[in-house]
């Protein structure tokens, strides 16, 4: 998931808790979304750990369409997360190289 | 109609509830609509029609023979549509303006758009179209006390079943999944009647009717006549009826008089294979969603109404009905709810009343669940002078605080509702000066009530690359309308003097990450010849995909070096299917089954060979439908076209399942794939995200969830890239491997001017610069040509 990705995550762009109630939820969502109708302007930006990111109507609908599903809520859950923190690499044991010796040379999707 | 706290039906000019979709024009011109109408469907034919609510959006139109005219489908409804509004107009003094029309579920974008055609032709000036279980549901909600858990919406109406699963939580309604037999209604009922029928007059006369015969269809029209008022009046009375018939003629024969006597037993027993299927559409949408207990089943539709499949649904789900609800009245109902949670009031607008107080630009739910919902607004005139708003409840119970105005003269606070009903509040404006004025609008109403989510995608879309991969545009449960681009490039060189070539994008349905084992839905061709210039192997593709409101998907691929733009997409299983169409897509059907068959049998795996054998009953019907098809009868034609959409989703499920081992292997790999590069260069986050991650694939696992654990798999996927790449060699490496094969590249000049800036980069130590290269140096790749043809030979990656 990259940085875009996870600043997308419905709790961010609804500004809502991951304990939020599906309630809780719907009003955020329903505000936002009234007051992007209106032209407010300090709602069409939101705040991340992962930077700054844009809010317009069809973000909103998403976002309340995700959560509304409980297995995709689960998800975002999981990923509200704070920025990651560079320095806090490899503090588990390294598996080696293992997987190159059977061949496999890593990704080439772009 | 709905007045925010009741909802009332209102009665036709006959005083009846129901105004059947009947339209009769006699040799004068003079039309009649609804009972008046049908009431002359079997006596006249000729000039009377029905049914053609099916047909809408097609090239039909009704002869009436007396009046010499030909009518559209869509002109027969408006005159439905008229006829509604003026009983409207003579019992409520306005006519009704706007309108939320309730289609079938299975109504798809050119059928939504003729009903759109009709109400215009009625004088409507704007409608909403809303689907009939969404309907049915949102009634039932409104009037449930406390509603929490799973429901079932039961719909059986004339020719066609539908089932819906719902979740219900505080007030809020989520269509948790559809289903449903196009061959099942209550005129299935009235055939298997008429066929018992049939048997006992072979019995006692030795009078042969054959419903196949056209010199017997007037005596099959009376019997089904009979059978269905026998079924009704049984509904309605325990023990007996007896259905007589007189002077029934038979070909040359003539019976006198038929006096069967039929007992509420003899037709439960005739009813009750066509009840089972319906259970079993219902048990198979459960286990679907892995729903084990009911809260509430909602009826609707007449057949409902037998006391037999009352009882057999009860027996079978356990679960009550919801009470006080008229299963003739329930969609219309959930319509009129509907049309208060859009704001859509069928009354003429008001003249606006000369208000003189500051204008304000207010929104605010006209329905909501939440009894605390935000009112938003903003001053509209700086001039206005407008510091603060405050709302206040016409029952003198709830008053806001001022709410002060921000820079941007915007607003916004929460209002208290009353529980289940309307709720209206006085509209306060306080001026800089200090004075406090009545606002323009001087009072806003909100209703608290139920409100249901956007229907959601039924299932994944993407585009099929030519390595077999698929890139996903929208993920199932996307709220739609939805609109997606992404930028793909092309995988060979191509000549505008190729007469024979076209580039194809593939457009795909399904959850695999394996374009072939989706299903393909439709195709974007550039021909060669439209190109302005030779197009290189690599040259991007803009594409973008499009699902509207009603699930109809359209694209457009765009090549931004030619300023060219396609829009034409090849729709498989598109409206327009030819019956010989039709028929190829049967066979290809069979042979899949065949395949499956074999393997089901095989390994003795019983669900599959009960869904085989229901692929085989759809099937069936659909050969006879396409034999009347051909026989000229357009609504044949459309329900084997649905029909077949169902059968190749049928099929699709059972394939998907035999791909569980090969989704197996992958999930172990990715997992250890995944599992090696997070240990070694992931965050904590990434390796705590990937544990938890693998808890539900493992959860999907049990729950033999292929489309979930393909979606967890992508996530994983997404995690072990970004610690992949953190691992300082990752793009050293892929510029190696990319080297080994540098011979295969459809430029290999470029390829090797490239490899050399590579180099560059890497020496210098430039990750950025060397990721730039490698990615353009994979472009120059040709794809595997035997991973083309399995992903519909795409022409982009």
């Amino acid at each position: 998931m990259n940085r875009t990705e996870l600043a997308e995550n419905p709790f961010f762009v609804l500004e809502v808790p991951t304990s939020a109630t599906r309630m809780e939820v719907e009003r955020a969502g329903q505000k936002l979304l009234a007051q992007l109708a209106i032209g407010v302007t300090s709602v069409k930006r939101y705040k991340t750990p992962f930077g700054e990111a844009e809010r317009d109507e069809s973000k909103v609908r998403s976002a309340l369409s995700a959560l509304r599903d409980p297995e995709q809520r689960v998800i975002y859950e999981l990923w509200a997360i704070d920025a990651p923190d560079e320095s806090e690499s490899g503090s588990l044991p390294a598996w080696g190289r293992a997987l190159e010796s059977i061949g496999w040379r890593g990704p080439c999707t772009d | 109609m709905f007045d925010g706290e009741q909802l009332q039906s209102i009665r036709s000019a006959a005083g009846e509830a129901l105004t059947p979709s009947v339209v009769r024009i006699d040799a004068k011109g003079n039309v009649s609509v609804g009972s008046r109408a049908f009431r002359f469907l079997h006596k006249d034919p000729e000039n009377t029609r029905g049914e053609f609510k099916r047909l809408m959006g097609s090239k039909n139109v009704y002869r009436f023979a007396a009046a010499n005219l030909e009518k559209t489908p869509e002109e027969l409804s408006a005159q439905v549509l008229l006829s509604l509004q003026k009983d409207v107009e003579a019992q409520l003094g306005v006519r009704p303006e706007r309108a939320v029309i309730a289609v079938p579920a299975l109504f798809e974008l050119p059928q939504i758009k003729a009903t759109s055609e009709a109400a215009r032709l009625a004088g409507l000036s704007r409608i909403e179209t809303i689907q009939e279980p969404v309907a049915s549901a949102l009634a039932s909600g409104w009037s449930a006390d406390e509603c929490r858990g799973a429901w079932l919406v039961y719909d059986l109406g004339g020719g066609t079943f539908d089932a819906s699963l719902l979740e219900t939580q505080e007030g809020l309604l989520r269509i948790v999944g559809h289903d449903g037999d196009n061959f099942l209604g209550g005129r299935d009922f009235d055939l298997a009647l008429v066929d018992w029928l049939v048997a006992r007059i072979r019995e006692s006369t030795g009078v042969e009717i054959q419903r196949s015969n056209p010199e017997h269809a007037n005596a099959v029209a009376k019997l089904k006549v009979a059978a269905e008022e026998a079924k009704i009046e049984l509904s309605r009375a325990t023990g007996e009826t007896s259905i007589v018939l007189e002077g029934l003629r038979v070909g040359n024969q003539e019976i006198e008089l038929v006096e069967q006597p039929l007992t509420r037993a003899e037709l439960e027993s005739v009813t009750q294979p066509l009840i089972e299927r319906s259970l079993r559409v219902c048990e198979r949408l459960l286990r679907k969603h892995g729903v084990k207990l009911l809260e509430r089943i909602v009826l609707v539709g007449g057949p409902t109404m037998m006391p037999a499949l009352r009882t057999r649904l009860e027996q079978a789900f356990g679960a009550p009905f919801g009470s006080g609800l008229d299963p003739m009245l329930l969609v219309a109902q959930g319509a009129a709810l509907f049309a208060a949670t859009a704001a859509l009031d069928a009354r003429p607008s008001a003249p606006s009343h000369v208000a003189s107080g500051p204008r304000l630009w207010l929104q605010y739910p006209a329905m909501t669940p939440d009894t605390s919902p935000f009112i938003v607004g903003r001053a509209l005139d700086t001039a206005d002078q407008v510091a603060a708003v405050q709302l206040s409840r016409s029952d003198g119970e709830w008053q806001s605080e001022w709410l002060a105005l921000a820079e941007d003269l915007s607003f916004s606070g929460m209002v208290s509702l009353k529980r289940r009903a309307s709720s209206t509040f006085k509209v306060a404006a306080r001026l800089a000066s200090g004075s406090v004025v009545v606002a323009n609008p001087p009072e806003i109403t909100v209703v608290h009530g139920v409100s249901i989510g956007e229907p959601p995608l039924a299932r994944t879309i993407g585009v099929a690359r030519a390595d077999d991969g698929v890139a996903v545009y929208f993920e199932r449960g996307a709220p739609l309308p939805i609109r997606k681009t992404f930028t793909h490039r092309t995988v060979e060189n191509v000549a505008p003097t190729a007469t024979d070539y076209a580039l194809r994008v593939p457009i795909v349905q399904g959850d695999f990450p394996f374009a072939h084992l989706c299903r393909l839905v439709g195709v974007i061709q550039i021909p060669a010849a439209s190109l302005r210039s030779a197009l290189p192997a690599g040259s991007a593709i803009e594409l973008t995909l499009e699902v509207d409101r009603g699930g109809a998907l359209s694209a457009k691929a765009f090549l931004p070096a030619q300023n060219l733009v396609f829009e034409h997409v090849e729709q498989l299983l598109a409206p327009a299917t030819s019956v010989d169409k039709m028929l190829v897509l049967v066979g290809e059907l069979e042979q899949r089954a065949a395949a499956l068959r074999g393997k089901a049998f095989r390994e003795g795996a019983r669900t599959a060979i009960v869904t085989l054998a229901d692929f085989e009953a759809t099937l069936g019907a659909v050969r006879g439908d396409l034999s009347a098809a051909r026989g000229g009868d357009q609504d044949a034609a459309e329900k084997a076209r649905r029909a077949l959409i169902e059968c190749d989703g049928m099929l699709g499920d059972l394939e998907a399942a035999n791909a569980w081992p090969e989704l197996n292997a992958r999930v172990y790999e990715e997992h250890t794939y995944a599992t090696h590069w997070v240990t070694e260069f992931g965050t904590e986050q990434e390796k705590r995200a990937l544990s938890q991650c693998m808890d539900l694939v493992e959860r999907a696992l049990r729950a033999r969830s292929a489309g979930e654990i393909e979606r967890q798999l992508r996530a994983m996927q997404r995690i072990k890239l970004t610690a992949y790449y953190r691992d300082p060699e990752s793009w050293s490496r892929a510029l190696d491997a990319a080297a080994s094969d540098l011979p295969e590249a459809t430029d290999p000049a470029k390829a090797q001017s490239l490899l050399r800036q590579g180099r560059a980069a890497e020496q210098a130590g430039n990750r950025k610069e060397l990721e730039r290269i490698v990615r353009e140096l994979w472009r120059l790749y040709p794809v595997d040509s035997e991973e083309r043809s399995l992903s519909f030979n795409s022409g982009v990656r």
